[in-house]
């Protein structure tokens, strides 16, 4: 097993510097640079000075190994939309809402999902069962920002129960959560579903009833156990349906969190805030990758043998 | 012969499982319709997606001159949705073509050579699937700009992996069979058992992802054009509208509701449809 996590590791940041240097190169290869006319109007002498302040003018090589070595030193450079701080600083700042509202989101769909999952298995071909399979369906298919612009017709334009946006009142956080929700709400719905209708069809189960144990605890316990194992395997998607997810939800419902960086660091060709944002993310990918396959591992004996 | 020794083809047993569910018959008739509405567009809407007509009626709520209103600029709603399901519905359906162009022979290669193109492949589908797609998508839409070809190019070139990946599963299961090693112990080149044998084999798995990539090739478009990386206006595109209807949505909820149903509709019907024709095709995964 150590070795195994070993091998993934290293084959992680095998994969992180080969992202980082097609991100790199693709980035500095969209037309326009961050100090051009249109974004802040300076002399052309005035230009080429920040541009070599920044080291902008170097070939684009040397600008990769001097940006990676300074990564390493988790140095992440300084945001050139923002100059008085450094990327970290700004980082550091951001991520507490987006961590939050998808946090939360995560934290009410997944027992939400299972609930449900385990109501629709229980009960086939019932109610419980075409609602569950009509949820799970549209969270999958629908793309987020349709749910959460329905979410803010329905409960902001109409009931007029809730507000749309804002970030200092609670209150405001309860559609984006709820727009997060319906990610793991759904898959988890659809795939507990499944796998429970697998164990349920197993002798064992038929045993267990048998020799009269009572009925919560064979379903709780013994066919829970059993089915979480394939449950496992979907935590990845999820993850990153909700970290690219908070780029539509936050700018819907003006969130102030890492999630509108991603689309205004490309547009106002913000190379370190940017290369920050995506190199964290495929960290994070990357990582939950590797946990999910070691977890799989401790709740499946069978994959240890070989 | 009584009826029940009749023995029918699989396909027989496929249409049969195929048109049992209501749901994905259903969708199939939704996107037969959509397809068609596509096609006639210019018989069937009032006005083109860009001329500005009803300037004077701008952000008119739905009537029965203007079925789904007019928006803020004097455009009949309805002209640009039904001109967006053509942008929609050709962008979804040309990229899961090249994702399978591009998809079905790495992913039959890697499965029956295995060794380095096995080895190289799967490299290239973990870096791919460690990337956030989403992400390089904003940042390739920004470098080479948006429009249906380059979305076209940016969507495949995700799409493929799934393909890939599906077709490298099935190649490895039907690699080991009998009738291979009966086709290679009777002489066959490894270029006519995968053409011949494993190809047909797998076309299932090719139909059920080229299905399949269309609603994410859709989606992925609405995505781009939702944070104006997308399709360029005037041309319409359904996730463009949906986000300049967000300025108006407390007053005039008709701009952002029509396209986001359709886009909502649309996507959901087809993935029931791919889901409907992997039933059919695998009897094994029925009532899961």
């Amino acid at each position: 097993m150590f070795t195994y996590v070993l091998k993934r590791l290293v084959s992680l940041v095998v994969t992180f510097f080969v992202v980082s240097m097609i991100i790199f190169s693709l980035m500095h290869s969209i037309p326009g640079g961050p100090f051009d006319e249109d974004k802040m109007p300076l002399s052309p002498a005035a230009k080429a000075k920040i541009m070599a302040q920044y080291g902008l003018d170097k070939p684009l090589a040397v600008q990769y190994v001097r940006y990676m070595e300074s990564v390493l030193r988790f140095d992440f450079g300084i945001p050139y939309q923002s100059p008085g701080e450094t990327v970290v600083a700004l980082l550091s700042r951001a991520w507490p809402p987006s961590f939050l509202l998808g946090g939360l989101g995560l934290l009410i769909g997944t027992p939400l999902g299972i609930l449900l999952g385990i109501a629709a298995a229980l009960r086939r071909n019932r109610p419980v069962d075409y609602i569950a399979s009509a949820v799970s369906t549209l969270g999958i298919t629908v793309p987020i920002y349709v749910i959460s612009l329905m979410l803010m017709l329905v409960f902001g334009v109409w009931l007029k129960w809730l507000p749309t946006n804002g970030w200092g009142n609670p209150v405001s956080w309860i559609l984006p959560v709820a727009a997060y929700a319906i990610v793991p709400l759904a898959t988890f719905a659809r795939y507990t579903r499944s796998s429970f209708l697998d164990v349920l069809n197993k002798p064992f189960v038929t045993v267990l009833m048998a020799k009269g144990l009572p009925y919560r605890t064979v379903i709780f316990k013994h066919v829970l156990k059993n089915a979480a194992i394939p449950m496992v395997t979907i935590f990845f998607p999820i993850f990153i349906g909700i970290t690219t997810g908070s780029i539509f939800v936050e700018q819907m419902f003006r969130v102030p969190g890492l999630g509108s960086y991603f689309v205004t660091s490309i547009s106002k060709r913000d190379y370190p805030l940017e290369m920050a944002l995506i190199l964290l993310l495929t960290l994070m990918v990357g990582i939950a990758y590797i946990v999910t396959d070691i977890a799989y591992y401790y709740l499946n004996p069978r994959t240890r043998i070989k | 012969m009584n009826d029940l020794t009749v023995v029918r083809s699989p396909g027989f047993y496929a249409r049969r499982r195929f048109f049992d569910n209501k749901a994905s018959v259903f969708s199939g008739a939704f996107i037969i319709l959509l397809t068609a509405a596509a096609i006639a567009a210019p018989l069937i809407t009032p006005s083109s997606y860009a001329d500005q007509k009803y300037l004077d009626e701008a952000l008119a709520f739905p009537s029965a001159r203007h079925w789904f209103g007019v928006d803020n600029v004097g455009r009949d709603l309805y002209a640009r949705i039904i001109y967006g399901a053509r942008v929609s519905l050709g962008i979804g359906v040309v990229s899961a073509l090249a994702s399978i162009a591009i998809g079905v022979p790495l992913g039959a290669a890697a499965g029956f050579f295995g060794g380095v193109i096995d080895w190289i492949v799967t490299r290239i589908v973990e870096i791919f699937s460690v990337i956030p797609p989403l992400l390089v998508a904003i940042l390739a839409a920004s470098l080479f700009g948006g429009g249906i070809l380059n979305i076209i190019i940016i969507s495949s070139a995700f799409g493929w992996v799934g393909v890939a990946r599906l077709v490298r599963g099935q190649v490895l299961t039907v690699k080991g069979r009998e009738f291979v090693q009966a086709a290679r112990a009777m002489g066959a080149g490894s270029k006519h058992i995968i053409v011949r044998h494993l190809i047909p084999n797998s076309i299932s798995p090719i139909i059920v992802g080229f299905v399949l990539a269309i609603p994410q090739a859709m989606m992925l478009e609405a995505s781009l054009s939702f944070l104006g990386v997308g399709i360029n206006p005037p041309i319409p595109s359904w996730g463009q509208m949906i986000s300049d209807g967000l300025y108006f949505m407390f007053f005039y909820w008709h701009l952002p509701l029509f396209p986001t149903l359709f886009l909502a509709v649309t996507v959901l019907t087809t993935s029931i449809f791919g889901d409907g024709l992997r039933d059919a095709f695998d009897p094994t995964l029925k009532g899961k």
